[in-house]
């Protein structure tokens, strides 16, 4: 069985923090910067104006003008979301989730660990991550989503009092459904009964079917049942895979689970001390780079995927990621590919990071075609400083680095950063 | 590695301080001479604004140095000797 964890509107709670009344208003997360002009997550009050995510955002101020919006918060969501999942970790969960809000694991191996059955596997979920969650079971990811949609959030003092969220605080079932408290659970002989009802938007749960309920729904097919109905030929002729994919959705089949690797947090931050922009974030950006390619976690491995974060001096933050198209640990290659995005930030950043996403294989010299003194050189001096910090830290080997060496304020000109490393591929 | 390690970050240092509120005396050390003195206003726009008012000065031992005022949380720096 796979248990969905659902969080309904993660990203619009995780932004607005203590604010959290808000929830009982017309609430909107504001449009990402830089990004197209539409609203994110809404509130269940500016639902029933009849805003919804992805609505243009004049459209949404006219339905609905008492409209609030919020800033988002992508690194707060993250941050967040991955206490969640590690949450879900610690109770022995491979958990696959690709949106903050919906979390996926595998039910089957943890059963012995947590009373020899689904209810103590979905108990220990509950305990680990509190009041506020939606559980889902089903055999399939899918269906296990669209159960936890079904299933009634518990109340915080309804949770620490031990008590059921459903009538009487028992488990019912229902034809192949039951509900245990705070979840839905839906066995395999019932899913395709369960998801039949269901509308064909429920779709859109998958990033690659965003488009397929339209359609369908233009065509008169309105509910899961009907689409599970038509033949597979028929599916397949008309929206090829995607057809098929929902067909299979339908009747209760899913691809795999593919669960997140453990992360090995590498991350640097650098507090602006003012209101940056230009060059002195190059700078900065330049520091970070050498901090991340001088930490000992890499262990002499190569970087292939970069995020660069801010934190914004009036509030809010932006996130973006660098793939490189060959893993490096060059520091001016890795300036050269994350420079350019410092370009999209939208307003003045009050701090800045540079995390490792995914790290490539080692970093190794390549054997050069002629020997230059220079070249040896180099490699003398980093082999030296790669000992030097084997033996006495990071901060064995420093230089001076000019970060804003116009500054009225004297101690904002320089930093101390790490030297740079023997060049790499 | 400490994310503030800065160069040239204020130390804070005693300072008697004459009418005017220029320094006469740092860290023990009579001054000789003020060679010149600033106001740095900054961030003013936040809510931690910063405002210091520097001296450059000659001590009678012959060394120069840079103190300021902080005169928004108060006391005496020494910025560079």
């Amino acid at each position: 069985m796979v248990v969905c964890v659902l969080y309904p509107r993660f990203e619009l709670l995780a932004a607005l923090g203590d604010r959290g009344a808000l929830l009982s208003e017309p609430a909107a997360l504001a449009p990402e910067a830089g990004g197209v002009q539409v609203v994110g997550e809404v509130s269940a009050p500016a639902e029933a104006f009849g805003v919804v995510r992805g609505m243009r955002l004049g459209e949404a101020m006219s339905r609905c003008p008492a409209l609030r919006l919020v800033p988002p918060d992508p690194e707060g969501v993250r941050s967040l979301w991955n206490e969640v999942l590690d949450r879900l970790e610690g109770i022995g969960a491979e958990v696959e989730s690709d949106r903050a809000g919906a979390a996926y694991f595998e039910a089957g191996g943890l059963q012995r660990i947590h009373g020899g059955d689904l209810a103590g596997v979905l108990a220990a979920a509950r305990r680990a991550l509190g009041a506020g969650a939606r559980f889902g079971a089903a055999p399939s990811r899918f269906s296990a989503h669209a159960a936890a949609l079904k299933a009634r959030p518990r109340r915080r003092g309804r949770a620490s009092g031990g008590h059921s969220a459903s009538p009487g605080g028992v488990s019912t079932s229902l034809g192949g459904v039951s509900t245990p408290p705070g979840a839905v659970v839906v066995d395999g002989a019932a899913v395709r009964r369960f998801l039949a009802p269901l509308p064909v938007s429920l779709l859109r749960i998958r990033l690659e079917l965003q488009a397929l309920p339209e359609v369908l729904e233009q065509l008169g097919i309105r509910t899961l049942g009907e689409l599970a109905a038509l033949p597979s030929r028929a599916v397949a002729e008309r929206f090829g895979h995607p057809g098929l994919l929902a067909l299979d959705l339908t009747q209760g089949r899913d691809t795999p689970l593919d669960p997140r690797r453990p992360p090995e947090p590498v991350t640097e931050r650098l507090e602006l001390p003012e209101a940056a922009s230009g060059q002195q974030l190059e700078r900065a950006l330049e520091l970070l780079v050498a901090r991340v390619l001088a930490r000992r976690e890499r262990r002499g491995r190569s970087l292939r995927a970069i995020a660069v974060s801010a934190r914004f001096v009036a509030g809010g933050t932006w996130r973006t990621t660098a793939t490189l198209r060959r893993a490096s640990a060059d520091a001016a290659r890795i300036r050269l590919a994350l420079a350019p995005k410092l370009a999209e930030l939208p307003a003045p950043a009050e701090s800045l990071t540079v995390e490792v996403e995914a790290f490539g294989p080692p970093a190794q010299d390549q054997g050069r075609l002629l020997d230059e003194a220079a070249a040896i050189r180099q490699a003398k001096l980093g082999e030296a400083v790669r000992q030097a910090r084997q033996a006495a830290g990071a901060e064995a080997a420093l230089r001076v680095l000019d970060v804003d060496p116009d500054s009225r304020i004297p101690e904002r000109r320089a930093v101390l950063a790490p030297f740079p490393d023997a060049s790499a591929p | 590695m400490n994310p503030s390690r800065r160069l040239g970050d204020p130390k804070p240092t005693s300072v008697m301080a004459g009418t005017g509120g220029a320094p006469r005396m740092i860290a023990g050390a009579s001054v000789d001479s003020i060679r010149e003195e600033w106001v740095v206003e900054d961030r003013w726009w936040t809510g931690k604004p910063l405002r210091r008012r520097y001296f450059e000065v000659v001590l009678v031992d012959g060394r120069n140095m840079v103190v300021f005022r902080d005169l928004v949380g108060g006391g005496w720096f020494l910025q560079r000797a």
